[in-house]
């Protein structure tokens, strides 16, 4: 363990002390919350041949990642599901009601066209991923990235999505881009929070104040890369008949992934 | 030797009446003539038992035959012939002059041997038979006095205009006939059938002489180039040339398309062995817009008498602006969007498009403004008529209302447009398709039922068709063309329609397990339009499962929506009987008026404006057909070679119908180039349809007598016995000697 990484493990502990033990009747109230919920929604005909499948990126995590096990896997099935339910019953969009998962080095990666990685702030690619995930967006897929947070997630975010795209610039995406109006109009850029909101009462995680659309673009004004930045609309996905989570983020966050699909499916 | 046996010339018998002049009743010669073979058979019988049955026989028909034959002479058998009447008559002798005839054969030009043969006593022989008219023709017609005056520089041979001007010219004269010299090398595709009709009329008797090889010993001939008139800036065209040659079988040549100085394209071809015609492509790029003089030719080769035939001339205009598809999409899907990705490469085309994104919902995009398609699809025949093709995805039939429909059938049906039908889960049969009213103009018979659909990755192949389409032109090299397409990858669906209409061609099938094949790019020519079939949504797999560079799906997309859209037919149509008029100054124009609603436009101004070499303007009007409604026409007189523009507007009041342009072009000089060959089958047919003969330029010394037997002009009915004509002696000499052979040779004389 380097020596920052400690210091930050030290830090977490004593706030931990000092301030978790009056909080420890809520967190048990919120845990007994959690297990009620059903996570994995139903699935009719889970191996239907459809023209959309949420394809879940299964990178590996990178070597500063925060989370133990897989970060990619984190929130799925229950978010895939429940954001495939609202897909299919909002859009024309042929789609499967069963998540897919697809590692950047498999081949099968180019019979989607559209997939999403979360908790990118973790991941690890190295060059022939890169490349990989490169020439997959050259072709015209699409990628979403979402769940990350504040500037350490950020600099590890960038660190990988270099290895794709070394020189292209990442930009914020205007309002006026049709990603936001393809189906949806989404006027307003709102930030999205995790569950952890119950928690906490922020709707923000780290130093991730500010939420941020951003993106990549081809050489063509096309947008590649849909970057969720300080905000979580896998979480909004997963809680969404959760009594709890408030319904308007859920809402929204199924707008934002749908007028992703339905871009990548039209631009 | 027909002569010495028969008396006559072969023309008497041709033109002549058989007749008996006893007078006595034809009866009683066919009654003599049995009842002599009864007796003669009663005799043989009677008097032959020394001989076997079948040599009794042989002898009673050599006897019988005799005796007819004399029976025959009895009746005085006798030849009716019309023949001109001594220096009453005019010959009219016509000398092809142009610059085919100045080809050297052996020491002498073909023109050389001409007037040899008429200075050599065939003028002098006719001369004191008939009163002779000499005219040298080639692109005119024009009376010389003597041989030494002909010279074989015209530019271009007009065999049927002289022939009619020969017949003006003479028409208060007793014309006996007419002798022509020529290699046949006419270049006006033969001669009018009406003015043919009145030769016969007349029966005046053409002779035909003809002069020079009937093969060109070493020659490669371009004979046509087939291209379109008209094409979108930066199209893949393709050309088919038309090669002909002669001893240079086996050897490489070289064939481009150039424009000026510039290659646009070359290739080495083979030349076939034998003398059919072959044909190859050659595959060019349309360039920028305006107009194009393109030269296609092929190298001359080692040994080439004549090179002046191995060029053809086309004129190509490549028209600037977008033409406009209309896509319209029952669902998000990849396939919509990679074709619009196709779409948006092509400077050419303006994809705009519809899509139902959720039940009641639909996203434009590349529209003009916020009115377009705003109330969704059109139902005026003015807005949809707007667009030059249409796209219709996987959406239910009955999304359309029957208006709507009807609209769609008569977009193809009158206006001219395309119609292409994506493979959907929606599409066809099982979006209810069978039962539409566009059933109809679909190129294939939708099969009845569901669960045509089906979401599992085919492979495809190219048809022979396919192989020849421009559509499916990966790579201009057809074995590199074939090979890509081995190496796409499967499509990610496809649908069954069903079986192809009369008339429908399929350029891919796929390949479904079981070798089965079924029709995947399928189309076929409704009314003034075209219907296609694309039975699937899946070629955006073409586009991710192949490298980024590779331009396979974009290539391929481009060129199925540019066929869709290089022919449609505007408000205005402007035609031309020929692009490229070779030694000929008149050009019939024909425009075609239409209203919006693409109905025919009657009592509309068409004035076009004409702009020659010259650059100066000048002003064309238009009169309306009197047999087609919306049709007008004009004629023009393109005095001097060049290309020269034409722009066309049509209006009715106030309002303009539309605009229309072309070019043609106006060559002199060229076509003399061409078959330079003689034209044996053509002189001969003429001569044959007339009444008159083919002669060898050898045997042209017998001419004189001959045309004597003619019909025209002032003639006299000869009655020329025929008993004796040494073959009637021959004949009784060699009955009686073959009888009394056999009777030695069999021991009974």
């Amino acid at each position: 363990m380097n020596l920052r990484l400690y210091r930050r493990w030290l830090g977490a502990s004593c706030a931990l002390l000092l301030f978790g033990a009056p909080a420890l009747p809520q967190w048990r109230q919120w845990r007994q919350m959690m297990a009620e919920h059903d996570e994995n929604p139903p699935t009719p005909n889970p191996d239907e041949e459809t023209e959309f499948y949420f394809a879940r990126l299964a990178y590996r995590n990178g070597p500063g990642a925060r989370r133990w096990g897989q970060a990619w896997m984190t929130d799925s099935p229950a978010a895939d599901r429940y954001f495939l339910q609202g897909v299919r019953r909002l859009t024309n969009i042929h789609a499967r009601s069963r998540e897919q998962y697809i590692p950047p080095l498999d081949n099968a990666l180019f019979d989607y066209p559209w997939i999403y990685a979360v908790e990118v702030g973790q991941w690890g690619l190295n060059e022939a991923e890169g490349a990989r995930l490169r020439e997959y967006l050259m072709r015209g897929g699409f990628l979403v990235v979402d769940d990350f947070h504040g500037t350490y997630e950020w600099a590890h975010f960038v660190e990988g999505i270099k290895k794709v795209f070394p020189d292209r610039p990442i930009v914020e995406i205007e309002l006026s881009d049709p990603v936001f109006h393809v189906l949806y109009d989404l006027d307003q850029k709102v930030q999205i929070p995790g569950i952890q909101y119950l928690r906490s009462g922020r709707t923000f995680e780290r130093d991730g104040v500010e939420p941020h659309w951003r993106g990549i673009y081809d050489d063509k004004g096309r947008l590649m890369v849909v970057i969720n930045f300080d905000m979580d609309l896998g979480d909004a996905w997963e809680w969404a008949d959760f009594p709890g989570y408030p319904e308007q983020w859920t809402a929204l966050a199924y707008r934002f992934g749908i007028n992703y699909i339905t871009y990548a499916m039209t631009h | 030797m027909f002569e010495f046996l028969f008396k006559y010339p072969r023309t008497v018998f041709q033109k002549g009446e058989f007749l008996f002049l006893s007078g006595w009743p034809l009866w009683l010669l066919a009654a003599l003539i049995a009842a002599a073979a009864a007796a003669l058979a009663w005799h043989v019988r009677a008097h032959g038992q020394r001989l076997a049955r079948a040599r009794r026989g042989v002898i009673w028909a050599l006897e019988s035959a005799l005796m007819a034959l004399l029976l025959v002479l009895l009746w005085h058998p006798a030849i009716r012939v019309a023949t001109l009447r001594p220096q009453q008559n005019v010959i009219a002798v016509l000398v092809d002059t142009s610059r085919s005839m100045a080809l050297k054969e052996s020491t002498q030009s073909r023109l050389d041997k001409v007037q040899a043969a008429l200075s050599g006593g065939l003028l002098r022989d006719l001369g004191g038979r008939f009163q002779v008219r000499l005219y040298d023709f080639s692109s005119g017609l024009e009376r010389v006095e003597n041989p030494t005056q002909l010279a074989a520089n015209g530019n271009a041979t007009r065999l049927g205009e002289a022939l009619a001007g020969v017949l003006r010219e003479t028409s208060s004269l007793p014309l006996g006939g007419v002798v022509v010299f020529s290699d046949g090398a006419d270049n006006t595709n033969g001669i009018d059938r009406n003015l043919m009709a009145e030769i016969r009329q007349k029966r005046i008797p053409i002779h035909t002489v003809g002069v020079g090889r009937t093969e060109i010993p070493y020659d490669a001939e371009m004979t046509d180039v087939t291209v379109s008139s008209r094409a979108l800036p930066g199209s893949r065209l393709i050309a088919r040339v038309s090669i002909r040659q002669h001893g240079l079988s086996g050897q490489k040549a070289r064939l481009s398309v150039r424009e000026g100085s510039n290659i646009l394209a070359a290739r080495d071809i083979t030349l076939n062995s034998g003398q059919t015609l072959q044909t190859e492509e050659i595959l060019f790029n349309s360039g920028e817009p305006g107009a194009r003089k393109l030269t296609f030719a092929i190298d001359p080769l080692p040994g080439e008498e004549i090179t002046g035939n191995n060029y053809l001339t086309r004129v190509l205009q490549v028209v600037p602006g977008k033409r406009r598809i209309l896509y319209i999409e029952g669902e998000p899907r990849w396939e919509f969007k990679f074709i619009r990705r196709a779409a948006e490469d092509d400077q050419s085309i303006q994809l705009v498009t519809l899509l139902r994104t959720s039940a009641n919902r639909f996203y434009r995009q590349n529209v003009d403004d916020d009115k377009m398609l705003a109330d969704g699809f059109p139902t005026a025949a003015a807005e949809l008529f707007g667009y030059q093709a249409l796209i219709i995805g996987t959406i239910e039939a009955n999304f359309f209302t029957p208006a709507q429909q009807d609209l769609i059938k008569e977009f193809v049906n009158r206006r001219g447009g395309s119609v292409l039908f994506l493979g959907g889960r929606h599409s066809f049969s099982d979006g209810g398709w069978a039962t539409s009213l566009l059933a109809e103009i679909l190129p294939v018979r939708i099969t009845p039922g569901g669960n045509t659909f089906h979401r599992r990755p085919v492979k495809v192949e190219l048809t022979q068709q396919g192989r020849e389409s421009l559509i499916c032109r990966l790579d201009e090299d057809p074995e590199k063309n074939e090979a890509r397409w081995n190496k796409l990858p499967d499509l990610a669906d496809y649908q069954t329609t069903g079986e192809l209409k009369p008339g429908a061609v399929s350029l891919i099938d796929a390949q479904l397990p079981g070798s089965k094949t079924i029709p995947m790019l399928v189309m076929q020519n409704y009314g003034r339009g075209r219907v296609l079939v694309f039975a699937t949504g899946g070629s955006w797999r073409w586009r991710m499962r192949l490298e980024h560079t590779d331009t396979s799906h974009v290539t391929f997309w481009q060129q199925l929506l540019r066929s869709m859209v290089s022919n449609t037919p505007g408000p205005v149509m402007l035609t031309s009987d020929r692009v490229i008029y070779s030694d000929e100054d008149r050009v019939h124009l024909r425009a075609e008026a239409r209203t919006q609603t693409y109905e025919p436009a009657d009592n509309a101004t068409v004035v076009a404006t004409v702009t020659g070499e010259d650059g100066k303007p000048s002003t064309l009007e238009f009169h309306p057909s009197p047999d087609q409604e919306g049709v007008y026409e004009a004629d023009l007189a393109a005095e001097k070679p060049g290309s020269y523009r034409v722009e066309v507007t049509a209006h009715r009041e106030s309002e303009i119908l539309g605009r229309e342009s072309l070019v043609f072009h106006r060559e002199d000089g060229v076509a003399e180039n061409f078959h330079p060959e003689q034209n044996r089958e053509l002189l001969q047919k003429i001569a044959q349809q007339t009444g008159g003969k083919y002669w060898d330029l050898n045997e042209v010394g017998k001419l004189p007598s001959e045309i004597t037997y003619s019909e025209a002009g002032i003639t006299t009915r000869e009655t020329r016995d025929l008993w004796d004509m040494p073959a009637v002696f021959f004949l009784a000499l060699g009955l009686l000697a073959a009888e009394w052979l056999l009777r030695r040779k069999w021991g009974a004389v």
